[in-house]
Order: structure tokens, then sequence, then C-alpha cells
């Protein structure tokens, strides 16, 4: 419902722009809306007006599947809803397949060498998308109900949670990668379905102990600040933010690592402002400007720890030096249906 | 033949509007049905069973009975209830009326998730009624009561609720009470007027607000996936992942057209039934 929503009021939003984005020197970017999308506009954009010139028009995008389906129809009809989109690694590869990313000079955007390994994604036409910020999902606990740290992933399945663990519905939630790297030594085993079915039945073993499988993040961090979850799989930065607030949560990284995703920026394909569009691509590699977004997002940058000037206090609030683990997309986009499927079939038996 | 052509032509306006916006969008929803699908990327347009082929694994067939169960029992309860309340609200003072009238159509405005929300702090042992069990000491461990099936199936209720009772509304505060007040004179006991009298009266809006409710449950996402566990989540919910979750239109159009099917013929079922009835 409310996703629908969102749809029509991005869509809307989109009509107005989209006539006036034919002026030079104005990009429209958009980002996952609430308090990102609020704290980029307001924090963030400000730096990059003041030292290019270049008005920054901040939109509000609707999550990831959904925005991919709008930006789809956009270019169709030969339009891009933003000069800047931020995208998850998997809209990211699912993008560029149909052709719906703008091929990016790299050379335009020195700064981006910068980046972590990985982090400029390109093929043989060119870069197409440029690492904006990761973020951490971590082993979440009330602290009322324990304050012990756990100490490794492992927890899940051996310390008794009162039947009330809360893990996240959808199969790409890292829940797959945290089990084949805790019991299964690595993500080797998600190589082939025999493999993936093991992982999947090592996480039924966790069903006893959970009481909800989340697929909206407002009713689990709720639930879990009131006490109606122990633990559970949730965002680092939204956890660290409620923690700061004084509620009985506490974000924890276990020995394997938390699991960390990334966001990229990507430019749609009809957009007309692809320069200006790297000028800001540039600009939001900066390690200056990332740490500008660690400090006010609790987003893990995508520089190295050690171009930043974080202190060891700010590192800390916003990830680990652990090797984190990685969702693997690819195998996520090559078994698809198949083990959503699955995923789904485990948990609602 | 000129004066009938003004209201032909204000009826056209309607007619076309559910062609554009009904028909059409049914229509392409039903070719995309046979388009194939591309994880890696949208979809391909081509002509394929492959979507259908998907529905009859035993796991989709398994969920879509789960909602025709889930969509029925829901129906029944919401009608049991507000049946009998709207009855007795009907014989109720006007200002009284006017007051439940008045609170049934403002529950109407509420979102589901509003609702959802509101049920699942009510139920929940951090706040609602566990708590307040425990508190009072009849019930020593409280846990949350949602999610879980009960749980769905009151949000179902307070979402049928109004629109039922609203639907009984003017036949029953219509209806010709001397019927049975003749049937009680005549010393009908209490009970065989329920059934004899009242009931029969009554039928096709009973029968028709159990088609409307079955329809409307079948197609509800925010109870199932905020009050319902796992093993409750219906088609509608199953339809909603593979379509914006991950945007796998073809097979999310598809399991739309075959619960579709579904309605028609339970509904076709029902009409069927109620006809046979009344020739007999």
């Amino acid at each position: 419902m409310t996703s629908i929503a969102k749809s029509i009021a991005t869509a809307a939003g989109l009509a107005v722009f989209s006539s006036s984005a034919v002026l030079a020197e104005e990009i429209t970017v958009s980002a996952w809306g609430g308090f990102f999308e609020e704290t980029l506009r307001d924090v963030i954009y400000p730096g990059f007006t003041a030292e290019t010139g270049i008005e920054v028009r901040s939109i509000a995008q609707p999550a990831d599947q959904a925005w991919m389906t709008q930006l789809t129809n956009a270019a169709r009809a030969r339009k891009a809803p933003a000069d800047l989109s931020l995208v998850a690694d998997e809209v990211l590869i699912r993008g560029r397949n149909i052709g719906l990313w703008a091929s990016l000079d790299a050379e335009a955007m020195p700064d981006t060498s910068g980046l972590l390994e990985g982090r400029v994604v390109s093929d043989g036409d060119g870069t197409y998308g440029v690492g904006a910020l990761s973020w951490f999902v971590t082993f979440v606990t009330n602290t009322e109900y324990t304050t012990d740290a756990p100490a490794s992933w492992a927890d899940l399945w051996t310390v008794d949670w009162d039947g009330k663990l809360a893990l996240l519905s959808n199969a790409n939630s890292g829940l797959l990668e945290i089990t084949a790297v805790t019991h299964f030594g690595g993500y080797d085993v998600l190589d082939t379905r025999e493999g993936i079915e093991k992982v999947i039945a090592k996480i039924s073993e966790l069903k006893p102990q959970v009481n909800l499988w989340y697929r909206d993040e407002g009713q689990f961090q709720q639930g879990l600040e009131a006490g109606e979850y122990n633990a559970g799989l949730y965002y680092h930065d939204v956890t660290m933010l409620s923690a700061m607030d004084g509620k009985a949560v506490q974000s924890n990284f276990p020995a394997e690592g938390g699991v960390l995703s990334d966001a990229y920026w990507v430019v749609p394909r009809d957009s007309k402002n692809v320069d200006a569009a790297q000028k800001f691509i540039n600009y939001m590699s900066r390690a200056d400007v990332q740490a500008e977004m660690a400090r006010n997002l609790g987003i893990f940058p995508v520089v190295p720890r050690e171009a930043t000037d974080l202190t060891d206090e700010e590192f800390a609030s916003v990830g680990s030096d652990i090797t984190p683990i990685r969702v693997q997309t690819e195998m996520h986009l090559r078994e698809a249906d198949w083990l959503s499927d699955k995923y789904l079939e485990m948990i609602s038996q | 033949m000129r004066r009938a052509a003004l209201p032909y032509a204000i009826g056209l306006f309607p007619l076309g509007m559910m062609v554009l916006f009904f028909v059409g969008p049914l229509a392409f929803m039903i070719v995309v049905s046979f388009y194939e699908s591309d994880p890696l990327g949208f979809y391909k347009i081509a002509f394929v069973w492959e979507n259908y082929g998907k529905f009859f694994s035993s796991f989709y067939y398994t969920i879509s009975l789960r909602s025709l169960w889930s969509a029925s029992l829901g129906a029944v309860l919401v009608v049991l209830l507000a049946f009998p309340a709207m009855y007795i609200i009907v014989d109720m003072p006007r200002r009284w009326q006017l007051f439940w009238v008045i609170l049934l159509l403002a529950l109407m405005c509420l979102s589901e998730v509003i609702i959802g929300f509101a049920w699942v702090i009510v139920l929940s042992e951090s706040s609602g009624v566990p708590k307040f069990l425990g508190w009072i000491g009849l019930w020593e461990n409280p846990r949350s009561l949602a999610p879980s099936f009960g749980a769905m199936m009151i949000g179902y209720i307070t979402l049928g609720f109004s629109l039922v009772a609203l639907m009984f509304f003017p036949q029953m505060a219509q209806r010709d009470r001397s019927i049975e007040e003749a049937a009680l004179t005549l010393g009908t006991p209490p009970l065989q007027v329920v059934t004899k009298v009242i009931l029969p009266t009554f039928r096709p809006a009973i029968l028709s607000s159990l088609v409307t409710m079955f329809v409307y449950f079948l197609g509800v996402y925010v109870m199932p996936t905020m009050l319902g566990r796992p093993q409750n989540w219906n088609m509608t919910v199953i339809i909603t992942d593979k379509a914006v979750g991950d945007a796998n239109m073809p097979l999310g159009a598809a399991l739309s057209v075959i619960m579709l099917l579904f309605t028609l013929l339970v509904i076709g079922a029902l009409w069927l039934a109620s006809r046979k009835g009344r020739a007999s």
C-alpha cells in the first residue's frame, strides 16, 4: 500500500520536474525517500552547489524494484526521471542488462580512483555505476533481554532467544550468506542448488525461535525497542540512532562480520545532464564528503578508512574492520525465482 | 429518440472510463502473463505458458487454497457478527442509531496500515491485552498474540465489519416488522422466527455481502503481512512479492489471472446455488 502511494507521489513529482530539467546547470538527484533523502538534500548537496554552482533538485524514490519498474517505463518513453539515481547492486546489474544506464567517462571523475576496489563498475562500453555508500546489517539485540554481545552468528542457532527472533522474509536479506559463512565454511556451498538447499535447511532450524518474518522495517524496529523481539537482523545505522535515543537496543558485529551492501550512483540513459552528473559523482566520491556522509547519515564510506578523517569512535559507530559478509547478488539473480520460491516455501510451512 | 440520446451520452462516459481504466489494464495484465521474465533484466515479449505452469507446483497451489480458506472464513465471521449487531442497532432510539452509523462510517476511513499497527499494539505483550492479563494475574508469562492466524482474522473483521453492517442497514431499518410480530403472536418460538422469517427475508443481502467480503479478503495485503504468520500469507502477498519484490511481472500477472479465475468460479458457484435455492 505505502509503496504504491509513494510511486504515485514520485510519479507526480517527476512530471513536475522533468519539464524543468532542461535548464542547464541543474541536476535532479533521486535517493530513497525519508530521512535519507532529506539529510542528503539538507546537509550534503549544498556543499556541491557551493563548489560548482550546479543546483541540485532532490527527489525521493521508492524501494529498489519498484523504482526500477518506473525507470524502465520512463526509458521506454525516452525520459529520465532523474539525472542521477541511487541504486542497490541488483538494480545496477539488471538495469545495465536492459540498457537503462548511460555510460560515463571515468576520466571526468578523477576522484573515483580513490574509492575502494570494485566500486567503479564498468563493462566493454564504459563505466556505468560508481559506489555511493555502503551500509551494514548486523546482529541486533534487545539489551533488556541480554547485554551480552553475540560473539558469532552461530548464536542465532545456539542461544535461547525465548522464541523471539525476528528475521527478514526475503531471500536476499543476507541470512543465506551468513549461514553459508558460519556453518558451511564460505560462499562456495551456494554455487549449486543442492548446496543452497542445505543452507536453507539449516536456516529452517531457526524457525521455532522466530516469531516474526518481517518485510516492514518499522514493525520490527518498534517491536525490538519494545522488547517484543529479543534479537534479529537489522540495519546498523538505524539501530545506532535508536540506541543513541536511549532505547534498549544494541548493534553487534559477530566474528564473521556484518553484512555489507553497496549503493551506486547511476545516470539514467536519457539524462541530458551527463557532464554535470559526472561532476556530482566526482564530488560525492571525495574522502571528505564520504566522511561527512558517515557522520550525518551513519553510512559506511566507500573510500578506505585511512583516507577519511573519521575518528576511531566515529568509525566504530558506522561499521567495523572485520571482513564483511557480502550478499552474493550474482547468485541471487541466477537462481531468481527458484531461490525465492524455495525460501518462501521454507518459511511458510 | 432525441431525448434518449442525452442519457445515453452520459452513460457512455462511465462506460468509457471503465474500459479505459479497468478493462484496459486487465487486458494488459493478461498479455504480460504470457511474457517471459528475465531475471537479469525486466521481461521479454514472448508467448509462453511457463508462468502458468509454475502455479501448479504444489507450493502456489497450497497458498491459493490457504487464501480461499482465510477469505471464506473471514467473510463468514464478518457476516455472523455484523448481521446481529445491525439487527440490534436498528431497533435502538434514533440518537443511538445515528451514533453507531457515524462510528461505523468513521471506522471505514481508517487506513489498513493504521488498523494493522493498532492491533499489533493491542495484541502485544509489552503494552496490550496480554500485558493487562499478566498484570491482573490471569496470564503468568504473557506472550504477544500477533502474528497469528487469529490476529489476522481480527484484522479482517475490523476491515469488513463496518462495510457489511452498513450494507444491511437500509433494508433492515425499513423492513416490515409486523411479519415478525405476527409470527410471534401466533406462537412461533423466537428461534424459529429467526430461521423461518428473518433469515429468509435477508437471504439475498446475506449472500451478496458474503461474496463481497470473500472477494475483498482475497485481495488484502496489509493484514496478512502485519498480523499473520508466513503460514497465513495469501496469494496477494505472494503476487506482490513476485511483481514488486522480484520485479517478475509476468509471473505476478499469471498468478493474478489465476486468482481472478478462482474468484469468478466461486462467485459463479454461489450465484448458481442461490438461483437453485430460489427455484425450489
